[in-house]
C-alpha cells in the first residue's frame, strides 16, 4: 500500500516524516541530508522559483521577492495583513479574496506559495522511498479557523498531495510523547513557534488521546521576539536606511541570530551589515533581551489559564508539560512555562522535530498501522451564523469534539421574504462583526409572512475542524444543498485553474532546463570544434573542412532557436562529422607525446 | 418494536447480523444508524437518568474506536460518510450525557416536554431576586462603586448553581426526578445561569 507521509508546515521550517516499525522518523534532503527545510520561496527574474535554504539566503538580497513565514498569512484577505507586512511585500490590492503577493512578476495566494514548500518536501520523501508519495497528514496550528485550514488543505492539492487529515500541531506533539512515553494523564502541550502560540490540555488513557480544550494566538510567536531585537538595531539608523525593505530583512537575520546565541550565552553581539555602509554593531546580553521581549511572552499567559479553565483544570492536574517549538528553547520561555503550570516543561524531543513525528505517527494510525492510538481532537473556535441585530448565534461551542453535527432553526423578519442571507462566522465574540468571516450564502425559500417559514441549518465539522453547512426548507420540504463561497479562501475552478498554470509551468521549466543543457553542449562542441581549425588545418581531408562548416552553421542557426531537440540533433550531426578529424588530431597529439613510436605498438 | 428492527439488521456490506451494532462485528463496516436511534442506544445504554460517568467516558472511547473516521480513511466514499455520521452521533451522545444539565434537557425533549424560551417555570421569590441583581448591574455600569458587592453576588452565584447542578446529579440517581420537577430546576438554572454570565459581562466591562 502506498505510504502516507506526515507534513509539518511550519512558520520558519517545514519537515516531513514517516511511520516506521521502529518508530516516527524525520526524512532528509536527498542533496544535504538536512531534515528541517526553511519555509522560504524565493521568486527570480527569470521566472524560475527557489524553495529553502537558498531561498532564504536570498532574502537580504531580493526581500520583496522572497516570501517568509507565508504561513502568517493562510486564510487571510488583503484587508488583514499589517502595515509592517505591507512593507515587508508587495501585497496586491483592491482585490477580493485571499491576499496576493506581486511575486517574480505573478500574482501568487498563500496556498500557491505553500504548495512550493510542500512539493520540495514531497520530493524529499520520493527520493527516500524510491516511489511516488500522493498522501499526506499535514499539521495546523490548534487555533487555526476554518478558512486557514481549508487554505492548508488548498495548499496540499495544489503540491498534488491529497492531504488525508489536518492534525492540530499540539495534538501531533501529544502523540510522539504519548508513544514515547505511555503516559497516562492530563498533559499541557505548550506550542510556541515561529508565528504562531497554542496551546492544549489532553488526556491520555489507554491509548486513547482527548483533547479537553485548546487556546492560542495565530498571530504570536518567535518572528514577534525577532522583530524586538530588530528594532533596537534599526533605531541605530537613519530612517530612509532603515525603511529598507534589504536592511529590514538583514536586521530580522542577524536578530534571530542574536536570539538563538542568548539561549545558551549569557552575552552576544547582534552585527547588522548594512548595504553601502559600515556595519551595526550592538552588544546585547541576556537580560536587555528578556526586558525586550517580556511582554511578549506574557501574551502566552491568557490562553494558558483558559485552555486549563475550558477542561475544567487547575495547574495541580497537570501531570505533565510538553514544550514544542523552536521558540521554546528561549530560557525566559521556559521559565514563564514552569511559572505558569508549576512544573518544568518537558522537551526530551527536539521541538523543532516533534510535531512533524507526530504527523508521521497520525499518518500511520490513518494508514492502519496503529490501532492501539487514536485521536480525539476538538474545534477550537465557536461557530454560528449572523442573526438579527448583527448578533453572532453560535451553533457548535469551542472546544466541542470533532466530527460533530449541529441542527438549529431559524425563521425569517421580515414578510414575504423570498430568500435567506446566511452567514456563517467563527470567533467567540458576541457581536456578529467582530468574529471572522467564513463565507455568506443564499437560500431561496417559499414567501410567507415573518416568523412563518422554518430553516433548518445544518453544520458538520469533520475530523479535519472544517466546517460544511447545508440547510432546509421545513415548509416546503426542499432540501437545498448550499454552495458556500469561502469570504477568503480559493474556489474549486480556481485551484483548477492554478494547478493547470502550475502544470503548465512544470513543463515550462522542464523545457527551459532542457533548452540550457542542450546550449550548453552546443557551446562546447562549436568551441573545441573551432579551435581545431585554426590549430590543425592541415590534417583535414579534401572537402571534409566545407562539410564541418556546414555542420557548424547548421548548429549556430539552431542554438538560436527555443527548440532543444532540434540543438541535439545539430550536436550530434556535428560530433558525427568531425570524429574522423578529432581522431587524426588525438593520434598525432598522441605520437607527438610518445615520440617516434607508432599507435599500434602501444 | 424498535429493538426488534434492530436484531433483525443486516450489514449493509457483507450481510452479517448486527444486532444494531455501530459497526458491522464480522467486517467492521460502519452501520447507517436506525432512524429514531436515542442518545442512549448510541452508546449501547438503556433510557434512563442515573448515568455513571467512567461507564459513558468507556463506552465512548470504545464507540469511537469502532467508527471514527481515522479508522475508515483508507476505506470507500460510503463507508468515510457513515464514519463521519456516526463520530458525530457518538460525540452527541456523549457530550449530552455527560453533562447533568444537558442531559436533563435532552430527558425532556424526549418526553416531548421541551424547556422553553419563556421562564414561567421560575418562583416569583427568585424573579425578584434576579430583578435585584439586574438593576446591581445597571449601576454598576453606570459607573456607581458596586464593584465589590457584584463580585460578590458573582461567586454566590456560583456557588448556588454547583449546588444545583449536584443536587441534580443526586435525584438522577435516585431516579426520582419527575418532568414537572426537571423542569423547574432547569428551568431555575438557566435562569440563574444567564444572570451569571451578564454579571461577568458587566465586571469585564467595568
Amino acid at each position: 500500500m502506498e505510504r502516507i507521509v506526515g507534513i509539518d508546515l511550519g512558520t520558519t521550517n517545514s519537515l516531513v516524516a514517516v511511520l516506521e516499525d521502529a518508530g516516527p522518523r524525520v526524512l532528509p534532503d536527498p542533496d544535504t541530508g538536512a531534515v528541517l527545510l526553511p519555509s522560504a520561496v524565493a521568486f527570480l527574474d527569470d521566472g524560475s522559483v527557489v524553495v529553502g535554504e537558498r531561498a532564504r539566503s536570498l532574502t537580504a538580497e531580493r526581500p520583496l521577492d522572497t516570501v517568509l513565514s507565508v504561513k502568517r498569512f493562510m486564510g487571510l484577505g488583503a484587508e488583514h495583513v499589517t502595515a509592517e507586512d505591507r512593507r515587508r511585500y508587495r501585497i496586491v490590492e483592491g482585490r477580493e479574496g485571499p491576499v496576493r503577493f506581486a511575486v517574480g512578476g505573478r500574482e501568487l495566494t498563500p496556498p500557491e506559495i505553500s504548495a512550493y514548500i510542500l512539493r520540495e518536501l514531497k520530493r524529499w520523501a520520493e527520493a527516500a522511498f524510491g516511489e511516488p508519495v500522493t498522501k499526506a497528514v499535514v499539521t495546523v496550528p490548534a487555533y487555526f479557523n476554518d478558512s486557514q485550514r481549508q487554505a492548508t488543505k488548498d495548499a496540499g492539492r495544489l503540491a498534488g498531495l491529497e492531504v488525508l487529515r489536518l492534525v492540530n500541531e499540539p495534538t501531533a506533539a501529544s502523540l510522539a510523547y504519548g508513544l514515547d512515553k505511555e503516559a497516562e494523564g492530563v498533559v499541557a502541550v505548550y506550542d510556541l513557534g515561529g508565528g504562531t502560540f497554542d496551546v492544549s490540555s489532553l488526556t491520555l488513557r489507554g491509548g486513547v488521546f482527548e483533547v479537553l480544550a485548546t487556546n492560542g494566538d495565530t498571530r504570536l510567536g518567535g518572528d514577534d521576539l525577532d522583530d524586538r531585537v530588530a528594532e533596537l538595531v534599526l533605531a541605530a539608523l537613519p530612517e530612509p536606511v532603515r525603511a529598507r525593505p534589504e536592511v529590514r530583512a538583514r536586521a530580522r537575520a542577524a536578530a534571530e541570530r542574536a536570539k538563538r546565541a542568548l539561549s545558551t550565552a549569557e552575552q552576544t553581539e547582534i552585527v547588522l551589515d548594512v548595504p553601502g555602509g559600515p556595519p551595526v554593531r550592538h552588544p546585547l546580553g541576556r537580560e536587555e533581551f528578556e526586558a525586550l521581549v517580556r511582554d511578549v511572552v506574557e501574551r502566552t499567559t491568557a490562553p494558558c489559564r483558559q485552555a486549563l479553565r475550558d477542561a475544567g483544570l487547575g495547574t495541580a492536574d497537570v501531570r505533565e508539560v510538553v514544550a514544542v517549538g523552536g521558540s521554546t528553547r528561549v530560557p525566559l520561555v521556559r521559565r514563564h512555562m514552569e511559572a505558569l503550570f508549576g512544573r518544568p516543561p518537558l522537551a526530551d524531543i527536539d521541538p523543532d522535530q516533534v510535531v512533524a513525528l507526530g504527523a508521521g505517527i497520525q499518518a500511520g494510525i490513518l494508514s492502519g498501522g496503529r490501532r492501539d492510538m487514536l485521536l480525539l481532537d476538538v474545534v477550537p473556535l465557536s461557530l454560528g451564523i449572523e442573526t438579527m441585530g448583527g448578533v453572532f448565534t453560535r451553533l457548535v461551542d469551542r472546544n466541542t469534539t470533532i466530527p460533530v453535527a449541529v441542527k438549529d432553526t431559524f425563521t425569517t423578519a421580515a414578510d414575504n421574504q423570498t430568500s435567506v442571507d446566511i452567514h456563517v462566522l467563527q470567533g467567540e465574540r458576541e457581536l456578529a462583526p467582530d468574529n471572522r468571516s467564513l463565507a455568506r450564502f443564499k437560500i431561496p425559500i417559499a414567501p410567507l409572512p415573518a416568523g412563518v417559514p422554518r430553516l433548518e441549518v445544518t453544520f458538520l465539522v469533520d475530523a479535519n475542524g472544517i466546517l460544511s453547512v447545508t440547510a432546509a426548507d421545513l415548509r416546503t420540504g426542499r432540501e437545498r444543498s448550499v454552495e458556500v463561497k469561502p469570504s477568503y479562501g480559493l474556489t474549486d475552478e480556481e485551484i483548477e485553474r492554478m494547478l493547470e498554470e502550475s502544470i503548465d509551468h512544470a513543463e515550462e521549466d522542464v523545457r527551459r532546463r532542457q533548452v540550457e543543457e542542450a546550449r550548453v553542449e552546443a557551446d562546447v562542441i562549436l568551441h573545441a570544434t573551432r579551435e581545431s581549425f585554426r590549430n590543425h588545418a592541415g590534417m583535414l581531408e579534401p572537402g571534409e573542412g566545407n562539410r564541418i562548416r556546414a555542420s557548424l552553421a547548421a548548429l549556430d542557426a539552431a542554438r538560436a532557436t527555443e527548440d532543444y531537440i532540434a540543438i541535439r540533433d545539430a550536436v550530434d550531426a556535428l560530433s558525427r562529422e568531425t570524429e574522423p578529424f578529432a581522431r587524426r588530431i588525438m593520434d598525432t597529439s598522441l605520437q607527438e607525446a610518445l615520440g617516434d613510436r607508432r599507435l599500434e605498438e602501444l | 418494536m424498535q429493538a426488534a428492527e434492530a436484531r433483525r439488521r443486516q450489514c449493509w456490506r457483507c450481510g452479517a447480523e448486527t444486532a444494531g451494532a455501530l459497526a458491522c462485528p464480522r467486517c467492521a463496516v460502519v452501520q447507517p444508524l436506525a432512524a429514531g436511534t436515542d442518545l442512549f442506544a448510541v452508546l449501547g445504554l438503556p433510557r434512563g437518568l442515573a448515568v455513571d460517568a467512567a461507564d459513558l467516558e468507556r463506552r465512548w472511547h470504545e464507540a469511537s474506536r469502532a467508527v471514527h473516521p481515522d479508522r475508515h480513511q483508507t476505506a470507500g466514499a460510503r463507508e468515510q460518510e457513515l464514519s463521519l455520521a456516526a463520530s458525530a452521533a457518538v460525540n452527541r451522545a456523549y457530550r449530552t450525557l455527560r453533562d447533568p444539565i444537558a442531559l436533563g434537557r435532552y430527558w425532556l425533549e424526549l418526553h416531548g416536554a421541551r424547556l422553553g424560551e419563556d421562564n414561567n417555570q421560575v418562583s416569583p421569590a427568585l424573579a425578584a431576586e434576579v430583578f435585584e441583581a439586574q438593576e446591581k448591574l445597571a449601576e454598576l455600569r453606570a459607573g456607581a462603586a458596586v464593584g465589590d458587592e457584584v463580585r460578590a453576588l458573582r461567586d454566590d452565584l456560583a456557588a448556588r448553581l454547583a449546588a444545583m447542578r449536584e443536587e441534580l446529579v443526586a435525584r438522577y440517581a435516585g431516579a426520582d426526578a419527575s418532568l414537572p420537577d426537571l423542569k423547574r430546576r432547569l428551568s431555575e438554572i438557566a435562569y440563574l445561569t444567564t444572570l451569571l454570565g451578564d454579571v461577568e459581562t458587566s465586571l469585564g466591562a467595568a
